[in-house]
């Protein structure tokens, strides 16, 4: 059955079905036929557009290169050597897809402004060489006499049958985005754009997320730019041209950058507007810049995003919780002998500044670790080397017998480490399930699996959120956007976080600081039952109440060294301790 | 030669004005201004507006030009950036490629589509600088550009308001903190970024002229001549400017200056065309930013201490 | 009547509640000291006074003037001065600079004003062109002080001047507050080095969870079980 209407979303998405689906029988003259071609061509762009620039978060600038590509690909085969759609099409979503695979590698690690650059110089040069090609290209003229639409034989005849020929390809289009994106996979953009400090927390390979995401740009924008030439019948470099990209770009910003219905709004809105705005003349393309500076500032979700926020404000649904799971799905563990975790000789400096210097400890399994030290004395930034957040200068980390000191964040959380934050890295717009859910997507992330996608892998991954969340007792919060939770509640759900990854080593970040002491005598509880199931447990805070009962073994910070290990009734009467905690006495 | 040195480092002056004007706006509010390009194209706009009205040389517009453009500037900050400041720095991308459809658009409804020429800064005429003719333009192009970067030099490092508009890019909360009005400052910013971009958009529309979709073509050399010379450095992005400008113009001049070329290499006429140089140059970039991000000049902006 | 009052101030950072139900007052010329540990309030409370954070509940005054509604730059400019944790130099420009830009006072006042901050941190006259980011931790948060100092204030915020600096670096760095308090300039510092603190201040107030749980004259305080408890563990 279609979930879209088990889940009761929706009138006016049926509305807008059946309005697309009347439209061209009321506005039926060629020319409209032919406006509303362009709208469902730009859709399917603009849906494509969506993975990168909406789910992957990046402002990539090649979507109107990519589809300018698929136009050429389609436009000289069928011009030069008669080559029909069914072959056509393939190739060009073929051509944007290498193209995509090349510039990968270089582009895709850089920083948002850097990425931004790099992906306008691709486009700029894609641009020059259709222009000065001009024995292959026909130059900044281009070239007439592209063919049709044919396929099984028949040339598929302009007006509605190539309308409807698009807009079916429109609904398979979105419906392939919105089967991709609903699940798992879905929850692991979302972390991925919001978080990246808390997506490789959970296992999330960024890097190749975001990979998938470009080739799945490219790939629509191939199709996109196959239709477009088959629509235009002839090929220039106009489809290279910037404006495309700002058009996408608009579109997907007036219509929302993640939601399908979103891009097929948006594609249909400013492909008609200049339709309606014809009274407005040679100001329309003022009025279009204008529409889309009020969007960015008045709306910065989109229309579709607006109206769900506007929708969840006043008709707020009451989401049923997701029922329980019969019991764990953990394995038996195997395991080489040994101490757990082991930190030799560690260091690390920024900026001439030593953060570690000789840091050495080792932790035994079933142990609860207490890490103290004075506000920055190197405490967080022994967590960052462990969980590979920062790379160590000298010295090595040791997890289970397999030496992690080189491997990436992502990697690490996946052998079994996981971690929480000081400063709580969560998804503000995400409920508690879905930012405790993403986390099996990181953990069973082996390329593109099928189940990341299935709506049956999410369902199952929010049955062992909920049941983390109940073993936290935030049971019932799980439906509520993280943003609005208290901070306690938060910790809770971060933990929860960090068990879903059902890690061998857990690393607290100063569990307890801004907690008032039932909370803290709370968390003590909590931590305590953890510990008793065999988690073992790195604890650092600044809080000595709270960690002096809690811990088995302790160790000291201060300026980077460690000055003293031990029991805590050892740490205690340490005077090294004592001095840098209170400060030595001065000579009164 | 001398005289394709000359052009090179005329063009890539106005390059530099630009390029200064998108390192400020990048330093004091982290976004990038897609429109930087269009005010260039403004620029040159108001300097023909201008001699429309007041027969005079170049040269004596431009005060005008630069007035003008930091009251744009102001009005531009007022909805490219402050409604969005505390929104991710891509809103202000965005934001600012929507006015630049504006500023695009409404150049094209009121001076129409076809490329305009601003008057030159004296008269135009060549000169005769021991035995060779020069264009008198380029240099008094060079000229300009340099005592307004000079200019800009003197403000931030010599006066106090430079001094709060160098505290307010680099640490935005702590200026506030000692007193300075940062909104004030970012707004003022905006105006001087405009301003250096109009005056670039003068100097340019004698030589090449101006017409309503420039800005796209210099946004471009603009944030390469900054990824060139590392992210937020001013004296980084002058030489970024001038290396492009270098690059573009003698690039397509090297079978004249190496005629051996021509008997290596065949085809010429495309391997050092304009096209090829362009293509070269983005070719350039995409691998200064693989290799090397922090530009070529090394020393990216200082960390936070 | 008191330079600074705070009455019943409640503060949060989105659901995080940083301050509950302070009230504190600071004199004219007095030194006084926030004690507890990180995540106590410290910070959170000096950064309200310089409306960095927009408290939910109760009233800060200065100088027998509200302080809401009132921005931070015009804060500073009434007399509040600030060296926030970490420093927060400009590393970008000199020392001189650093110390110029923090006047808004005419040029021979701010040249005068200088010249008081170097007679305090005589090592920042023989920095005076070096860039920010080149001075060592120390002089760092000596330019930090002396930069506020700058603003001319009756009031000064010192946020965790020991952070990072090594014990003889701390002291110097104290014996220079100590000098500043001397000329007249009321002092709320903030620092989890108790001993370091009660050495400097005359009053201090201990925060726990955003809380007040103890305040009083630093002698008694010395004593007093709580603060070792506050920090230690019972």
């Amino acid at each position: 059955m279609m979930p879209v209407l088990r889940t009761g979303l929706n009138a006016p998405l049926l509305a807008g079905v059946a309005l697309l689906v009347a439209w061209p029988f009321v506005f039926g003259s060629s020319y409209d036929l032919r406006v509303f071609t362009l709208a469902g061509i730009f859709a399917i762009l603009v849906l494509g557009y969506q993975f990168i620039f909406g789910h992957a978060g990046a402002l990539a600038l090649t979507q109107g290169t990519f589809f300018g590509l698929g136009a050429y690909v389609t436009g000289l085969l069928g011009i030069n050597l008669g080559w029909g759609f069914g072959l056509t099409l393939p190739l060009s979503v073929l051509g944007p897809l290498l193209l995509a695979l090349l510039v990968a590698v270089p582009v895709l690690r850089l920083e948002a402004h850097y990425f931004a650059l790099a992906t306008l110089g691709i486009s700029q040069v894609m641009l020059l060489i259709a222009i000065s090609w001009e024995s292959l290209t026909g130059g900044a003229n281009g070239l007439p006499g592209v063919p049709g639409v044919i396929i099984f034989g028949e040339a598929l005849p302009r007006g509605l049958p190539l309308a409807a020929f698009v807009w079916a390809l429109v609904a398979l289009a979105a419906f392939a985005s919105w089967q991709i994106t609903r699940g798992l996979l879905g929850r692991a953009f979302t972390v991925m754009r919001e978080n990246e400090i808390a997506a490789v927390s959970i296992g999330i390979d960024i890097w190749r997320l975001r990979l998938v995401a470009f080739l799945l740009s490219a790939g629509y924008a191939g199709v996109a730019g196959a239709l477009y030439v088959h629509t235009v019948r002839v090929i220039s470099p106009d489809v290279l041209e910037f404006h495309v990209m700002v058009a996408v770009i608009t579109m997907a910003v007036v219509g929302g950058r993640t939601r399908v219905a979103g891009a097929i709004l948006g594609a249909f809105l400013l492909v008609h507007l200049p339709e309606w705005f014809r009274f407005l003349g040679q100001f329309y393309l003022i009025a279009y810049g204008a529409i889309l500076l009020g969007m960015i500032i008045a709306a910065p979700y989109g229309l579709i995003g607006a109206a769900e926020r506007f929708r969840a404000q006043w008709f707020p649904e009451p989401i049923p919780l997701p029922p329980l799971p019969a019991a764990s799905t953990r394995g038996a563990e195997t395991l080489p002998s040994g101490p757990l975790l082991e930190v030799k000789s560690l260091a690390i400096a920024f900026g001439g500044v030593h953060a570690l210097e000789e840091v050495s400890l080792s932790i035994e399994r079933g142990e609860i670790f207490g890490l103290i030290g004075p506000n920055g004395s190197g405490k967080t930034t022994l967590i960052n080397c462990i969980t590979g957040i920062y790379a160590p200068a000298s010295g090595g980390i040791v997890f289970g017998g397999r030496d992690i000191t080189r491997l990436a964040p992502f990697e690490i959380a996946r052998l079994g480490v996981a971690r929480t934050f000081q400063n709580i890295n969560l998804v503000d717009d995400m409920t508690a399930l879905d930012n405790v859910a993403a986390a099996y997507a990181g953990r069973r992330w082996a390329g593109i699996s099928p189940e990341l996608m299935r709506a049956r892998g999410l369902d199952l991954a929010r049955q062992q959120a909920m049941r983390l969340l109940e073993q936290l007792d935030v049971g019932p919060l799980a439906m509520q956007p993280c943003g609005g939770l208290a901070y306690g509640l938060k910790r809770r759900v971060e933990i929860a976080r960090a068990l879903a990854l059902e890690p061998r080593l857990l690393l607290l970040d100063e569990p307890a600081a801004g907690l008032n002491q039932t909370e803290q005598a709370d968390l003590a509880v909590r931590l305590r039952k953890l510990s008793e199931r065999g988690l073992t447990l790195l604890v650092i805070e600044h809080n000595m109440p709270f960690l002096m009962p809690l811990a088995t073994r302790m160790a000291c910070l201060d300026y980077g060294r460690m000055i003293a290990a031990g029991s805590p009734g050892q740490i205690r009467a340490d005077s090294r301790v004592i001095e840098a905690y209170l400060g030595a006495p001065e000579v009164a | 030669m001398l005289q394709a040195l000359i052009n090179a480092l005329a063009l890539g002056s106005a390059y530099a004005l630009l390029a200064l004007g998108f390192v400020l706006i990048v330093n004091a509010t982290r976004a990038v201004n897609f429109a930087q390009g269009d005010m260039v194209m403004a620029g040159g706009y108001v300097a023909v507006a201008l001699a429309a009205v007041l027969p005079v040389p170049g040269v004596a517009l431009l005060p005008g030009v630069i007035v003008l453009m930091i009251v744009l500037g102001l009005v531009f900050s007022l909805f490219a950036y402050f409604p969005l400041k505390s929104r991710p720095p891509v809103s202000v991308f965005i934001s600012t490629i929507a006015l630049g459809i504006i500023f695009q658009n409404t150049a094209n409804v009121v001076f129409g589509g076809a490329p305009r020429g601003a008057p030159p800064l004296f008269s135009g005429g060549l000169l005769t600088v021991g035995g060779v003719s020069l264009s008198e333009q380029s240099a008094a192009v060079i000229v300009v550009a340099a005592l307004l970067i000079a200019g800009q030099w003197w403000l931030f490092a010599r006066t106090a308001l430079g001094r709060q508009l160098r505290a307010t890019a680099q640490d935005r909360q702590m200026a506030e903190a000692i007193g300075v009005r940062v909104n004030g400052m970012i707004a003022f910013t905006f105006g001087l970024a405009a301003a250096l971009a109009g005056a670039a958009g003068l100097l340019l529309a004698n030589t090449f002229f101006v017409s309503p979709t420039d800005g796209t073509n210099y946004i471009i050399k603009a944030y390469i001549a900054v990824t060139i010379g590392g992210w937020g450095s001013l004296p980084g992005a002058v030489a970024g400017a001038l290396l492009i400008a270098l690059f573009e113009v003698l690039y397509p001049l090297l079978p004249t200056l190496l005629p051996l070329l021509d008997r290596w290499i065949p085809a010429t006429d495309t391997l050092f065309s304009q096209t090829m140089a362009t293509i070269l140059l983005y070719i350039a970039v995409l691998l200064i930013l693989f290799f090397r991000p922090q530009g070529l000049f090394g020393e990216v902006v200082q960390r936070r201490a | 009547m008191a330079l600074l009052k705070i009455r019943q101030l409640t503060a949060r950072y989105g659901q995080i509640t940083a301050l509950e139900d302070i009230s504190l007052e600071v004199h004219a010329g007095e030194a006084v000291a926030l004690l507890g540990a990180n995540g106590a309030g410290k910070s959170s409370l000096l950064n309200s006074i310089m409306g960095f954070v927009r408290p939910v509940a109760g009233a800060i005054e200065f100088d027998g003037q509200p302080l809401v509604g009132v921005s931070i730059a015009d804060r500073c400019r009434r007399g509040i001065g600030y060296a926030p944790e970490g420093r927060r130099i400009f590393p970008g420009m000199t020392v001189k600079e650093n110390l110029e830009v923090a006047s808004r006072a005419a040029r021979a006042v701010t040249a005068a004003l200088m010249e008081e901050v170097f007679g305090i941190f005589p090592i920042l006259r023989t920095k005076e062109h070096s860039l920010g980011w080149q001075l060592s931790g120390g002089q760092q948060q000596m330019l930090a002080i002396g930069r506020a100092l700058m603003t001319g204030p009756r009031l000064f915020l010192l946020d965790e001047p020991s952070l990072g600096l090594s014990p003889i670096l701390t002291t110097e760095v104290l014996d220079r507050v100590r000098a500043i308090i001397a000329r007249g300039t009321a002092v709320l510092l903030a620092e989890q080095n108790v001993a370091r603190a009660l050495a400097v201040a005359n009053r201090a107030y201990v925060l726990q969870t955003g809380r007040i749980v103890e305040a009083g004259a630093t002698g008694a305080l010395r004593e007093n079980p709580r603060i070792r408890e506050a920090f230690l563990g019972g």
